[in-house]
C-alpha cells in the first residue's frame, strides 16, 4: 500500500520528464541530426511564438478561467504590422505600439464582458475570437500584405518591413542564439517572478484557489480578473509581432493552429513536475516537448497530415496522466 | 420489534497511508431507537459513516444488516438494503435549477417508472406526499431550489429521505444550518420515525440536541468507540468521553471591560430599510456575543461593519472616530477584520499551504516593492501556528491535511496577523469539535489587545462560552443583552423567539 503511494508519487512527479527524455532519446538514435545544436535552436525557434502565447495564457487558466482569442489575437498583430508599416508607411516602433494596444484592448473587452455583462468566459472568448478573426481581414480586404500588392482602391502599396522591425524575429545573438527565443526565456522569467515571488501572483494563485475567499481576504477580485485577460491578450499581441518579424509580411493564414498549440503546451505544463496547476516553467516544457515531438515525428517522415492527431493524442493522454492520477491519490 | 439491531458494526477498521482513521469500531443501530454519533472533528465519525452508507468498500471488519454479512459495493447497495444517509453539504442532495417538486420526487424522476414524457401532474402529486408529512405543505412546490434558504433545501433533502421509508437512516450535522423553529420540527419528525421502528443514526456537535432526542449516545476518539452512553445523558460526560477532560470554567476578566474605551460603537444604524435604528457600544478588551435566528440580521450588521454593504444611514465610529467602508479592502485596513462563515466556501483557499492560507489579506505587509518577502512569511506564520496551537506537521503543509477544527483554527489565525481594532467572527464554530472551539475561545479572548471581538453565533452555548456580554438581535433589532456575570438561559430563548410585533411593543 505504501510502496504503491509512493511509486505513485514519483511517477506523477518526474513521469513527464521521463517520457520527455526517453522521445529525445529514441529520435536521437533514430535519426543522428536530431541531436545536433542546430536542430535544437531550430526547434526551440519553431516553438517561440506559441509558446509566448501560452505564457500569456497562464494568467486567465490561474484564475480558472480561459482565453481562446489568443491565437486570433496574434495573427491581428501580424496584419496590423504588416498594414502600418507596409501601407501606412510608419515606422516599426508604430508598429509595435499599434500591435500592443490593440491586444491589450481586446483583452480589456474580454475581461470586462466576463466580469461586467458576467458571459462565461469560454463563450465571450470565443465570441471575441471570431470577431478578431474577422477584423483582420478587412483593411488589406482579405489579402495578404507584402510589398506591391495591390490595396483595394487600385494604389500599390510601397512600404518594406522596418529592419529593426525584423530583427525581432530574425536577428541572432552572437550569431547563434535567435532574438525570439531570448525572448520566450525573458517573458517566461519575468511570468515566473509575477506569479510565483511577488504578492500579485499570490493573489492570482488565491482567486483560482477560492475566489470568494480571496474576496472577502480584501482582494479586488475583478480587477484581477480582468488584468488577467489583458496580460494574455498583450502577450498574444507581443506573439504576433514576432510572428510578423519572423515572416516578413502580413499572411492572412498565420494565425493557423497557434491556439491549439498554446493551449495544449499551458495544458500539458499542468503535468511537469506534477505541480497540477498553471506554471510558466512547466508550459515552457510543454511547448519544447510539443515541437521535439513535432519535429522528431518530421524527421521520421511522418506525413505532416499526422500532425494534428499525434498532438491531439499527446495532450489528452498529459491531461488523463496530471488529472487521472491526482485524483485517485484523495 | 424494537430493539433488535437491524445494523451492527463488527471490529471495523480502515487506514488512508499511514494515518489509522479507524480501529476495531464496534457498534449497533437497533430497530426504534435514536443513536447519536459524537466526536471531534477527526475522531473518525465522517469514515464510519461513509463505511456503512456504501462510499467505501476497503475496510477490515464487518457490517451486519439483519443478521446478514453485507459487502456494500456502492452506496446504492447500501440504499438497497435499506441505509438512506442525508450528507452534512446539503448542496451535493439537490438538483439546483429544479424546482422544489422535481427535487423531491427526484428518485421517480430517475426511475424506469417514469415513462419518456414527464407527467408533471403525478411529480406534484409524490412531491405533495413526500413534503406534507415533513410538514413543508406550505413550502411553494413550484420554486426553483436555487431560489430557497440552507434550511429549507436542508429539509426537502431530509424529507425526500424520510419518503423511502428506511431501515436505517444516517443524519450527519442536520441541524448545522437549521433554525430552531426548524429544528423543533425536524425532531417531531424523528420521534415519529423512531415510534414507527425506524433507527435513526444522528452525528451533531450539539450536545444539548443530542441529550433531548437519543436513545444511546456512542462517543468517538482517535478512530475508537470511546464509551457508550445511555440514558440520562449529561453533557458533562459526553464531553468527557469526546475530550478526555472539560475545564470547568473559562477565566474572565469581567467588569474591567465595562470602564474601558469604547472600541467601536453604533449610532442610530439602520441596516436595512424599515429596520429599526441599532445602537450599541463595544469596549476595548471586550468580547460581544451577537445571537439570534438566521434571518435576525446579524449577518447583515457584519456586512455593514465590513464594507460589503451600505448602511441605509447612521455612523459607525471605530476608537471614537466616524469610519464608513466603500470595500473591503478599506475596512480590513482601518482594523476591521472578518472570520467569515462556512469556512470552506468563503476562508479555505484549498492548494494553498497552511503559511500562504494565513497571509492572503495581508500579502502587502509582507512583500516589498511587490515582492514577497518569504522568510518574514514564514516567521509569522510559525508563529501563529504554534500559537494557537493548529495541529500540523508545520506551516508549510496543506491546508488540506488539516480536520476541520484546525482549518478553522488557521483561518482565525489569519486575522491575527496584524492588530485589529475590531474583529468579527461569523459562525465561527460550525463544524468545529469541541476542543478546537476552547481552543479558539481562549485565544480570541487573550488577543483582544486594543481592539474588541464581535462573535455571531446562532448556538447559545457557544455564544455563552465566549462572551462577555450577549447581545440578542432579533427581526434587525436589538431585543435585549446580558452580561456573562448574570445569564438567564430563559429570558435569553425568550428575546431569540419573540415576534417581531412583540418586540415592537415591548421595546417602544
Amino acid at each position: 500500500m505504501q510502496r504503491n503511494d509512493k511509486v505513485q508519487k514519483a511517477m506523477i512527479r518526474y513521469g513527464f520528464v521521463v517520457v520527455m527524455a526517453v522521445m529525445i532519446a529514441i529520435f536521437g538514435i533514430a535519426q543522428p541530426v536530431f541531436l545536433t545544436w542546430s536542430n535544437m535552436f531550430s526547434i526551440l525557434l519553431g516553438v517561440t511564438v506559441y509558446a509566448i502565447l501560452a505564457l500569456g495564457e497562464t494568467f486567465p487558466l490561474v484564475i480558472n478561467g480561459m482565453d481562446l482569442s489568443i491565437g486570433a489575437t496574434s495573427a491581428l498583430s501580424v496584419m496590423i504590422a504588416s498594414y502600418s508599416m507596409v501601407v501606412l508607411r510608419l515606422s516599426g516602433v508604430w508598429a509595435f505600439v499599434f500591435c500592443m494596444a490593440l491586444g491589450a484592448l481586446i483583452g480589456l473587452c474580454n475581461g470586462l464582458l466576463i466580469v461586467k455583462v458576467k458571459i462565461p468566459d469560454l463563450l465571450t472568448t470565443l465570441g471575441m475570437m471570431f470577431l478578431v478573426q474577422g477584423v483582420q481581414l478587412i483593411p488589406s480586404g482579405g489579402r495578404s500584405i507584402g510589398n506591391g500588392m495591390v490595396l483595394p482602391n487600385g494604389e500599390t502599396a510601397s512600404g518594406v518591413f522596418d529592419p529593426g522591425f525584423k530583427f525581432l524575429g530574425q536577428g541572432r545573438f552572437f550569431g547563434l542564439i535567435p532574438v525570439p527565443v531570448l525572448f520566450m526565456f525573458l517573458i517566461a522569467v519575468i511570468v515566473f517572478i509575477v506569479l510565483s515571488l511577488t504578492r500579485w501572483g499570490r493573489t492570482f494563485y488565491a482567486i483560482g484557489g477560492n475566489s470568494e475567499a480571496a474576496r472577502l481576504a480584501g482582494a479586488n477580485v475583478n480587477r484581477y480578473r480582468i488584468m488577467a485577460y489583458v496580460i494574455s491578450g498583450s502577450i498574444a499581441a507581443f506573439a504576433g509581432v514576432i510572428l510578423a518579424a519572423r515572416i516578413g509580411r502580413g499572411d492572412v493564414s498565420s494565425g493557423g493552429t497557434l491556439l491549439m498549440d498554446a493551449v495544449g503546451s499551458a495544458l500539458i505544463g499542468y503535468a511537469v513536475l506534477g505541480v497540477q496547476k498553471p506554471n510558466p516553467f512547466g508550459t515552457i516544457v510543454g511547448a519544447i516537448f510539443l515541437g521535439v515531438l513535432m519535429n522528431g515525428l518530421t524527421m521520421l517522415n511522418l506525413p505532416y497530415y499526422w500532425q494534428d492527431f499525434i498532438k491531439g493524442c499527446v495532450l489528452v493522454a498529459a491531461l488523463a496522466f496530471t488529472f487521472g492520477l491526482s485524483k485517485k491519490k484523495k | 420489534m424494537n430493539g433488535e439491531a437491524i445494523v451492527k458494526v463488527e471490529g471495523v477498521g480502515k487506514s488512508f497511508g499511514a494515518t489509522r482513521a479507524l480501529d476495531g469500531v464496534s457498534c449497533e443501530f437497533r430497530r426504534g431507537e435514536i443513536t447519536a454519533l459524537v466526536g471531534a472533528n477527526g475522531a473518525g465519525k465522517s469514515t464510519l459513516i461513509k463505511i456503512i452508507c456504501g462510499y467505501y468498500e476497503d475496510y477490515e471488519g464487518d457490517i451486519m444488516v439483519a443478521g446478514n454479512r453485507a459487502r456494500f459495493q456502492s452506496t446504492k447497495d447500501a440504499y438497497k438494503n435499506g441505509i438512506q444517509t442525508v450528507h452534512q453539504s446539503i448542496n451535493q442532495g439537490v438538483v439546483q435549477n429544479m424546482t422544489v417538486a422535481e427535487n423531491l420526487a427526484l428518485e421517480y424522476l430517475l426511475s424506469d417508472e417514469c415513462r419518456f414524457f414527464v407527467d408533471n401532474g403525478e411529480i406534484l402529486a409524490r412531491a405533495r406526499a413526500i413534503a406534507e408529512p415533513m410538514g413543508l405543505g406550505d413550502m411553494d412546490l413550484g420554486r426553483k431550489v436555487e431560489d430557497l434558504s440552507q434550511s429549507e433545501r436542508q429539509l426537502l433533502v431530509i424529507a425526500r429521505a424520510i419518503a423511502s421509508d428506511p431501515a436505517l437512516l444516517i443524519l450527519d450535522e442536520p441541524t448545522s444550518s437549521i433554525s430552531e423553529r426548524e429544528t423543533e420540527i425536524l425532531f417531531e419528525k424523528l420521534a415519529m420515525l423512531r415510534d414507527r421502528g425506524v433507527a435513526i443514526l444522528y452525528v451533531s456537535h450539539r450536545l444539548h440536541e443530542i441529550t433531548r432526542i437519543a436513545d444511546r449516545v456512542y462517543a468517538m476518539r482517535d478512530g475508537r468507540i470511546s464509551s457508550m452512553l445511555e440514558k440520562p445523558f449529561h453533557v458533562k460526560q459526553i464531553v468527557t468521553a469526546m475530550v478526555g477532560t472539560v475545564k470547568e470554567k473559562l477565566d474572565r476578566a469581567c467588569g474591567a471591560a465595562s470602564c474601558a474605551e469604547p472600541s467601536l460603537e453604533l449610532r442610530d444604524l439602520v441596516v436595512e430599510e424599515g429596520n429599526r435604528p441599532l445602537n450599541l457600544t463595544v469596549r476595548r478588551g471586550e468580547v460581544l456575543g451577537i445571537t439570534g435566528l438566521i434571518g435576525a440580521g446579524k449577518t447583515e450588521l457584519a456586512e455593514v461593519l465590513f464594507g460589503i454593504r451600505k448602511p441605509v444611514s447612521g455612523s459607525v465610529l471605530i476608537d471614537g472616530v466616524e469610519r464608513s467602508f466603500d470595500s473591503i479592502r478599506d475596512a480590513i485596513d482601518a482594523g476591521v477584520h472578518l472570520v467569515p462563515e462556512d469556512r470552506a466556501n468563503n476562508a479555505v483557499v484549498n492548494d494553498f499551504s497552511i503559511r500562504h492560507n494565513i497571509t492572503v489579506p495581508f500579502l502587502r505587509d509582507y512583500s516589498s516593492f511587490g515582492m514577497m518577502r518569504r522568510g518574514r512569511e514564514r516567521k509569522r506564520a510559525e508563529e501563529l501556528v504554534s500559537s494557537i496551537g493548529v495541529k500540523c506537521s508545520g506551516e508549510s503543509a496543506d491546508i488540506d491535511s488539516l480536520s476541520g477544527g484546525n482549518q478553522q483554527k488557521v483561518v482565525v489565525a489569519r486575522w491575527l496577523v496584524r492588530d485589529f481594532k475590531v474583529l468579527i467572527l461569523d459562525e465561527p464554530f460550525q463544524g468545529v469539535d469541541i476542543k478546537s472551539r476552547r481552543d479558539i475561545g481562549e485565544y480570541i479572548r487573550a488577543n483582544t489587545g486594543a481592539g474588541s471581538a464581535i462573535v455571531l453565533a446562532t448556538d447559545l452555548d457557544e455564544i455563552i462560552e465566549i462572551a462577555d456580554r450577549i447581545v440578542v438581535m432579533n427581526s434587525g433589532m436589538i431585543a435585549g443583552e446580558q452580561g456573562a456575570d448574570a445569564i438567564d438561559r430563559d429570558l435569553l430563548l425568550h428575546w431569540t423567539s419573540q415576534r417581531p410585533e412583540e418586540l415592537v411593543q415591548e421595546r417602544a
